[in-house]
């Protein structure tokens, strides 16, 4: 037989060896297994996770958090297994966790997958919108045994939101620019969890229905918008305050827009508002006080 | 090299090459972002209510990730040594026939389209970033041949066309997309080395290492062509055979590489050339050596992309760029007076 | 040994508007020299690489061994024409060894390398060509000479019975060329190798070649032994130059006249013999 058949003989033996040995699930791989109801140590790779678990009395047990969970306190001291966009693999497995907990975009989910691979249990949740909030909030419930006070914090959240409904009762909507991002200037479109807050609020999104979640827009898309009130979220005291001094300056070219005539430049501490968590009421009642001050004058 | 190359000194460098390579996947694995004690791994897997954190990062992260680069860089490596002398352009390399513009459209239709189903299990990126990298290749080809018999420049400018039309293609759909299918596909294009699961690597290796070994079945044809068509043709060789095979095997272990791994630059053009300077022209040992040396670099690389800003990760193209350029220039300094092109 | 060419009836020519061979027909017998000369552009290459394969005449067919030349296949006409081309690409650093035994492709084992035989071969011809010293150096650090040496000893490596050249002495020194000449006369005389070479220079053709194949340029040709075929008046139809032809015992030699040449006038009064 020439080298060539040859070639080609072991290249098939090799494959169907492979085949053989690899192509039935191996041991560990629990994908398709279902969830167990209790779990004693979790990895958590999103921010708004880690306080979901903290909120229904899950703090104990989280074993792993990614960089940039910082509430509640006690969630800064966790050990880290990589950052929100490029979780370590290697710190999750370390951590020895009996279930992690990811977010469902391209990388979490991919994340999530390997692990099942390896057998370690993963659960992908969606949290873009309020009412995927509540509903994840159960699924973290069910998953590790603490239906009863997932429940309650719905419950409580929810009563507290139609609070504030019924003290904004049935006034005109306050039209909201929410600005992303000075230069260039992006701002939060309507098919956000940012604007779901704005109208728990009382408000409307300024912007019309845009193809991007959080478009950049030019200067005649602002004037033409009419906003009343302009929210700028800054992150940490430092950006606060020196985006609140150079607030005036900054939107004094458009001095026409009720916004800025009437001196309703917000710079708010994004905290509460920058990811969709258990401090939902938090957030929007921030919101809530920049549109209707006076409700709050108490 | 002042002698002959005979098939006992061949099999002789290959075998200490293939030690080397042992070696550095060896020690690779012991390093990462959290410390692995060897002692530990040796225990075993443990339960499946308890497993061993040091068993599972060595075997089932560790090691798998580093298996992968060795194939890819083995892959991308001897696929630019073909291109190179096939396209007899010393600037070539595995994406010069715009795979990875085939590759990248691949991707990013897969992640718009939104499929959601996995083929057994693989990411349906990588399954379409291959048919994406194998349709380009045969349409390049397709266009070249319009352009008469295997006219090269017909076939480089072919290339460089499909090219950049797809690259357009790929950036309008990239600015339609919602933001974090964009971060995806970017992310998944700028290499990355994940662990795949041992079947896949299985296969890829099978792929990978017989690919290497029927362009070695070639390569005494391969050393005839540097000298042309013509004159191969009068040496007996069988010039569009040999085209033919070389370039299908070539753009078949690229499309693996990419499909697995994503777009990673640098290897495929500099490891031959540093190989070349050191062991010669000759196409018998340069392949092997090649796929030996791709893969020790594309190793280590990795490793040091795993580790130096960690716990995040670098992109594995940025490190063989910013590592392979300054190591690259030392052998060009040292071995320089071998080189015809050069002087 | 063999070496026989025939071409009957050979048409050629790039586009169908031009044409440049009409209706050749002629034949080389084995052992034999032949130049191939003309003016630029009368088809000198082209008829070389018709010979060799490198092109398909338009009609008529060129015998190679009583055989047609598209019955053989690659390493089968490797094994009968070996070719020697004008343009030395400097590939990749090869060393000179590892280039003539290049020509040994077709033979090596099944592991892909070469056998003793092919090396004693390629030493022969290291040995033929007066290489034998450069032989692990790169093919690129030679001059034109010494590399020229080098493609013909590659050819000579192919064992076959015929060689092609195409103008093996244009870019060489006057000793280099008179080299080249007698290791192609030796390699005729000892070897018994048809070779057909093209060449621009008349009296180095009239020195070492048996026969002489003149294209001109509007497709006409004649084919004869050199001496018998060149004389002034053939120089002055195919060349369109003046020369006078002069003999020094039985060597002949050629010496072109142009407008400033001195005995001109002197010459057309003898024109064409002393």
């Amino acid at each position: 037989m020439n080298k060539w058949s040859f070639l080609l003989l072991v290249i098939s033996g090799w494959m169907v060896v492979g085949v053989t040995m690899f192509g039935s699930r191996q041991g560990r791989d629990s994908s398709g297994a279902p969830l167990p109801d209790r779990a004693d140590r979790i990895v958590s790779l999103a921010p708004n996770i880690t306080e979901i678990l903290f909120a229904i009395g899950l703090g104990d047990e989280i074993v792993g958090v990614t960089l940039d969970s910082d509430y509640p306190p006690a969630a800064a001291e966790k050990p880290k297994v990589g950052t929100f966009w490029q979780p370590d693999i290697e710190a999750v497995v370390a951590a020895k966790p009996e279930m992690v907990i990811t977010l469902g975009f391209e990388q979490q989910k991919n994340l999530a997958e390997r692990l099942r691979r390896i057998g370690y249990n993963s659960l992908t949740v969606n949290i873009e919108k309020v009412g995927d909030l509540f509903a994840v909030i159960e699924e973290i419930g069910a998953a590790t045994g603490r239906q009863r006070q997932a429940d309650e914090l719905i419950s409580r959240i929810r009563a507290k939101l139609q609070q504030l409904a019924s003290l904004i009762g049935a006034e005109a909507r306050v039209r909201v620019l929410w600005i992303v991002q000075r230069e260039p200037l992006r701002v939060a479109g309507r098919d956000t969890f940012i604007n779901e807050m704005i109208e728990l609020a009382g408000g409307e999104n300024a912007i019309g229905p845009t193809v991007h979640k959080y478009p950049p827009i030019g200067s005649e898309q602002v004037i033409a918008c009419n906003a009343d009130v302009i929210i700028e979220p800054a992150m940490g005291r430092d950006d606060i305050e020196s985006r609140r001094e150079s607030a005036l300056q900054h939107w004094n070219k458009f001095k026409h827009l009720p916004a800025v005539a009437n001196r309703r430049v917000y710079v708010i501490d994004g905290d509460t508002v920058s990811r969709l968590g258990p401090r939902l009421y938090e957030g929007t009642e921030t919101i809530a006080r920049c549109l209707r001050p006076y409700l709050f004058e108490n | 090299m002042e002698q002959l190359l005979t098939a006992k000194r061949l099999i002789l460098r290959i075998g200490l090459a293939l030690a080397v390579l042992a070696a550095v996947m060896f020690v690779c694995s012991l390093v990462g972002t959290e410390t692995v004690s060897l002692k530990a791994v040796l225990t075993g897997p443990g339960t499946q209510a308890a497993p061993n954190p040091d068993y599972e990062i060595f075997i089932r992260i560790r090691l798998p990730r580093i298996i992968l680069a060795g194939l890819v860089g083995a892959a991308l490596a001897c696929a630019g040594v073909v291109f190179q002398v096939l396209l007899r352009n010393p600037l070539a390399d595995p994406y010069i026939l715009g795979i990875s513009s085939g590759a990248g459209l691949g991707a990013i239709i897969a992640v718009i389209s939104g499929f959601n189903w996995t083929l057994w299990g693989r990411s349906p990126i990588a399954v379409f970033a291959f048919a994406g990298a194998l349709g380009t290749v045969w349409l390049v080809w397709f266009i070249g041949r319009l352009t008469g018999k295997f006219h090269v420049t017909g076939l480089l400018l072919a290339g460089v066309v499909v090219n950049a039309f797809f690259s357009a293609l790929m950036m309008f759909l990239t600015s339609i997309a919602k933001s974090d299918q964009v971060y995806a596909t970017i992310f998944w294009l700028m290499g990355n080395m994940r662990e795949g699961d041992f079947l896949v690597l299985w296969i890829a290796a099978g792929c990978v290492g017989g690919g290497i070994v029927a362009l070695f079945y070639i390569g005494p044809q391969l050393n005839a062509l540097s000298f042309g068509a013509d004159d191969a043709r009068s040496m007996g060789v069988n010039v569009a055979r040999t085209r033919t095979i070389a370039f299908g095997i070539a753009a078949a272990i690229t499309a693996v590489a990419v499909s697995l791994s994503g777009l990673i630059g640098f290897v495929g053009l500099v490891v031959p050339h540093g190989v070349r300077l050191v062991f010669g022209p000759d196409h018998r040992q340069l392949l092997p050596m090649s796929g030996i040396a791709g893969a020790i670099f594309l190793v280590i690389a990795d490793t040091l992309a795993r580790i130096i800003v960690a716990p995040a990760q670098l992109p594995v193209g940025v490190v063989t760029a910013i590592v392979g350029g300054p190591f690259f220039l030392i052998i060009l300094v040292k071995y320089s007076r071998k080189v015809s092109w050069l002087k | 040994m063999s070496g026989i060419i025939e071409v009957d009836n050979l048409t050629f020519g790039y586009t169908s508007e031009t044409v440049i061979l009409k209706d050749m027909c002629f034949s080389v017998r084995p052992g034999t020299f032949v130049a191939i000369a003309g003016p630029n552009g009368a088809g000198k290459s082209t008829l070389l690489n018709l010979m060799c394969r490198a092109l398909t005449p338009n009609s008529g067919t060129i015998r190679i061994d009583t055989a047609a030349i598209e019955s053989y296949n690659t390493k089968a006409l490797a094994s009968k024409v070996a070719v020697v081309r004008q343009e030395l690409v400097p590939a990749f650093g090869f060393s000179v060894m590892e280039t003539i035994l290049m020509a040994r492709t077709p033979y090596y084992g099944s592991t892909g390398f070469e056998t003793r035989h092919d090396r004693e071969i390629a030493n022969d011809a290291l040995e033929a060509t007066d290489t034998a010293r450069f032989a692990y150096r790169p093919l690129t650090s030679l001059s034109s000479g010494e590399r020229q040496r080098v493609f013909i000893a590659r050819a000579l490596a192919q064992n076959s019975p015929i060689m092609l050249l195409d103008e093996p002495t244009s870019f060489l020194d006057l000793k280099h060329q008179v080299g080249i000449y007698d290791l192609l006369k030796t390699a005729q005389v000892e070897k018994g190798k048809t070779i057909v070479a093209v060449t621009h220079d008349i009296n180095l053709a009239t020195q070492y070649c048996d026969e002489i194949l003149l294209l001109g340029a509007d497709g006409g040709y004649h084919i004869g032994k050199t001496k018998a075929v060149l004389s002034a008046e053939k120089v002055k139809e195919i060349f369109d130059v003046n020369v006078f032809a002069g003999e020094i015992g039985p060597e002949k030699f050629f010496v072109p006249l142009g407008k400033f040449a001195n005995d001109k006038r002197k010459m057309n009064k003898e024109s064409g013999n002393i």
